[in-house]
């Protein structure tokens, strides 16, 4: 019996995304009316994939409680990894999503084509079903070549952000697009280089270094770039070999809305979290992977767009897959 | 790499910001003196990053702090961007001018028009057509308006 996709929602769109993701996949799809219907398969099986509409604040507190009269809700069956929440308002919108420990990947409902957005997310959810989900070749369509590039030093930073700028321009996308990519990879690299490095107590050693210090990196420091284009999609990877992301933060960083009045930036610290916040707003889909000690990746996905409004309003997504 | 181009006038400093703005910036070495008044002209910046913004803010909120009266003109793209990403970018100082992105319906191209944000207040923020300047097509708004000027409705 193949492992099933769960689908909570009424919505015909999020059931033909759901479908294409199903088919891609190689799961079965199953629809439910309740929650309870939906959390039931954790008792009775491993690995279900779970799709929840979002539609409100209320909706997760019944989940939770679902979970808690089914499973547990602290039980080792559940497992973040497999809820998959679909949103008609934005991440910044549902910031009480990004503080629950469910919070896998959080989808906005824009699919455009749910099909074509199902085939993408798919690939993701193909990808997540194995072992291990890393690496960005299997998240593109199968014509993707991925090029690798070792970064030796920190201030090589700067050279891979130029040199990602000059191949999506190549590939297609506008100026205004290429430097909104440009800035995107420029967040997860600064990400790599200076927040991943943690000593033996996970102690962050470069988070207080300025960032245009020079240093060499080897080693467990080394960082890797990889970038692919299938023709639709761009995918690019930040690669570092210590998995020390902390996901509470990153989620926390993503939901902040830097607008308001009542929110202002600090000029005194160095974190990228408005960096990371602005490239979502953007556009960017996001897909961190990462082995507690051992690696992460954080992938960040563009669609060609013929204009930059419609690059704006693409179809996105944040997945989170998380080992420990 | 940034650069800063100087034109002083009188008790009136008049910058030129260009190239994307990120760590290796130091705002304070590149303006050096400044008068009474700043103008601050952005045109030419394509990009700013995380570490760029908060370099940015540390700067100007340290000239508003002095006194100095700061005024941003013929903003790029990128720079209205992180005006309506971020509450406090513009430390206080004044929007007087916008480019504000076009795409041309017909040849597809990436164009920018100037506006005044008097103008485009006046203009109930409403933005007109342009005629493409590579191809007889129409140019329109490419971006989200209630995002793109957003900070004029604030």
């Amino acid at each position: 019996m193949s492992r099933s996709l769960v689908l909570y929602s009424q919505k015909q769109d999020d059931f033909a995304f759901a479908a294409e993701v199903a088919s891609v996949a190689g799961l079965s799809l199953r629809r439910v009316a309740t929650l309870e219907e939906a959390v039931a398969p954790l008792a009775a099986q491993e690995g279900p994939v779970l799709f929840i509409d979002l539609a409100s604040q209320e909706v997760l507190s019944a989940l939770e409680q679902a979970l808690q009269s089914t499973v547990g809700l602290f039980s080792d069956l559940v497992n973040g990894n497999s809820f998959h929440f679909i949103s008609d308002e934005d991440f910044e919108e549902t910031p009480w999503l990004a503080e629950s420990p469910l919070m896998g990947a959080f989808i906005l409902r824009n699919y455009k084509d749910p099909q074509a957005a199902g085939k993408r997310y798919g690939r993701l959810i193909s990808a997540s079903l194995q072992e291990r989900a890393f690496g960005l070749k299997g998240l593109l369509g199968p014509q993707a070549q991925v090029q690798t590039v070792r970064l030796a030093r920190s201030i090589q930073k700067i050279e891979a952000v130029e040199a990602v700028r000059g191949y999506v321009v190549a590939a297609g996308f506008n100026n205004r697009m290429a430097s909104s990519i440009a800035n995107a990879v420029d967040e997860i690299l600064m990400n790599a280089i200076f927040d991943a490095p943690v000593d033996a107590v996970g102690k962050q050693e470069k988070a207080a270094v300025p960032r245009t210090e020079d240093f060499v990196l080897d080693g467990r420091s080394l960082v890797e770039l990889e970038i692919g284009f299938d023709g639709q999609t761009v995918g690019i990877s930040a690669v570092d070999h210590f998995g020390s992301i902390d996901k509470s933060k990153i989620l926390r960083h993503m939901s902040k809305v830097y607008s308001v009045e009542n929110y202002k930036v600090k000029s005194s610290s160095a974190g990228a979290g408005i960096g990371l916040s602005s490239v979502f707003q953007g556009g960017a889909s996001f897909f961190y992977v990462c082995e507690a000690g051992v690696r992460t990746e954080a992938m960040i996905f563009f669609s060609l767009s013929e204009s930059y409004r419609e690059f704006r309003e693409q179809f996105r997504f944040l997945a989170t897959q998380f080992y420990f | 790499m940034v650069n800063v181009t100087r034109e002083l006038n009188g008790n009136k400093l008049t910058i030129r910001i260009s190239g994307p703005i990120e760590e290796s910036v130091n705002f304070d070495e590149l303006v050096g003196q400044i008068p009474a008044e700043l103008r601050v002209i952005t045109k030419e910046v394509p990009r700013i990053n995380s570490v760029g913004v908060k370099a940015w803010i540390k700067f100007f909120q340290g000239v508003v702090g002095r006194g100095v009266k700061v005024v941003f003109a013929e903003c790029s793209t990128a720079i209205v961007e992180q005006i309506n990403l971020i509450s406090n970018f513009t430390a206080g100082g004044a929007v007087e001018s916008i480019f504000v992105p076009f795409a041309c319906q017909q040849c597809k191209s990436e164009l920018v028009g100037l506006f005044a944000c008097d103008a485009l207040k006046a203009a109930q923020l409403q933005i007109p057509e342009l005629q493409c300047s590579k191809c007889p097509g129409k140019a329109v708004f490419d971006d989200i308006p209630e995002e793109y000027l957003g900070f004029l409705a604030r």
